[in-house]
């Protein structure tokens, strides 16, 4: 499948997904052997859970849909839960698309590009897809998220089998990889102040966020207040930088 | 075939595929709905658009706060560990990717080392 050509597909994609497999993928592969654990606790077959990972694709959501089955909750209870939970999709994908998708691109395949949005599929796609030429961006990105999806549902069936088998600090550990792996991911794709002061107002105003308006939406309010506060002063950088030089206002 | 009023939960094949059904219907679309509205919203939008840093800012933000909770309020066996196990393994992981040429792998085990050792030895 390999050719000369510049921008060919293949390429691209195998360069992803050895990029992934390099690393990142393991991460969400170990952290997603709780979710197979989890399934199997509450009497769903193997497949469900290797398919949640594939079609779900969000590991809180998957531990909610188990552990709200576990419990007995009722199924549009749950599915209000999983969707409160995934809120973040929606800004994580809105602003990974544009540096993917191609001018043609259908909004069906728009839809088979964003399936692939995760945490560590945004992060690390922020970080290197910049460095990617344009025309190659979408095949490494398939290729590394692909990788990611496909590792992390053998990870899935893998915690199927080893459900109560773990010993406590290591359970612990496949639960910390999520935290510590954004931690320095998002920290290493940072490049400017405002990058910085984003990450640092959503860690400090979570708690503050929690307590005024509570469980359901803190997360919102977070991203919202956070993120409004680390563009405006991004903005003011630009329109420095564009006076500095004496320009105008910046577009 | 279970008659319509007998339960909610079909027996047979059917019975078999249930789970697959609740899964697609209460966990897969809920999920989705939101990576298809996004899709929908940021149409036609370039990635420098005012828009898009906006939204990027935003994600970066949402999803600090969802770690920083993870650490918080952890759930499962994360929760035996002390907070500032917690909180150590990620100093610990962000110092060891600053001093060994921003590593990740060195990062995530050094984290990873801290927290399981706090765990061994409060847990």
């Amino acid at each position: 499948m390999i050719d000369d050509k510049p921008f060919s597909f293949w390429p691209w994609f195998g360069r992803g997904a050895f990029d992934a497999l390099s690393f990142p993928a393991w991460t969400v592969a170990f952290a997603l052997v709780g979710v197979g654990s989890i399934a199997r606790d509450v009497g769903q077959p193997l497949g469900s859970a290797v398919l949640s990972t594939l079609l779900v694709w969000a590991g809180p959501a998957q531990v909610i849909f188990y552990g709200g089955l576990g419990t007995g909750m009722a199924p549009l209870a749950i599915a209000a839960a999983v969707c409160f939970s995934s809120i973040r999709f929606l800004p994580m994908t809105m602003s990974i698309l544009p540096l993917i998708r191609r001018p043609k691109d259908s909004l069906l395949w728009q839809m088979v590009l964003a399936h692939y949005v995760a945490v560590t599929v945004w992060s690390e796609g922020l970080r290197r897809l910049p460095n990617v030429p344009v025309e190659a961006r979408q095949a490494y990105y398939l290729g590394f998220a692909n990788a990611c999806v496909w590792l992390a549902a053998l990870g899935t069936g893998l915690g199927y089998f080893l459900v109560g088998a773990l010993p406590g600090p290591l359970a612990a550990a496949l639960l910390f990889l999520t935290p510590i792996f954004f931690t320095l991911s998002v920290s290493g794709g940072a490049r400017r102040l405002a990058d910085w002061l984003a990450i640092f107002l959503g860690f400090a105003l979570q708690p503050l966020s929690v307590w005024l308006v509570g469980e359901s939406f803190d997360l919102l309010a977070v991203g919202l207040v956070g993120g409004t506060v680390a563009f405006l002063v991004a903005r003011l950088g630009d329109a420095r930088a564009a006076a500095r030089q004496g320009g105008g206002q910046p577009a | 075939m279970t008659a319509p009023d007998a339960s909610l939960v079909p027996s047979g094949l059917l019975a078999s595929l249930w789970p697959y059904a609740l899964l697609l219907v209460f966990g897969v679309l809920p999920a989705a709905m939101w990576r298809i509205l996004a899709v929908v919203l940021s149409r036609g939008l370039p990635e420098t658009s005012a828009v898009i840093v906006w939204v990027r800012y935003v994600a970066t933000a949402l999803l600090s706060g969802v770690v920083i909770k993870l650490l918080l309020a952890p759930t499962g066996a994360l929760a035996n560990v002390p907070l500032a196990g917690r909180l150590a393994g990620i100093v610990a992981g962000a110092a060891a990717f600053l001093l060994i040429r921003r590593s990740m792998i060195a990062g995530v085990i050094a984290g990873e080392a801290v927290l399981v050792a706090s765990a061994w030895w409060w847990g």
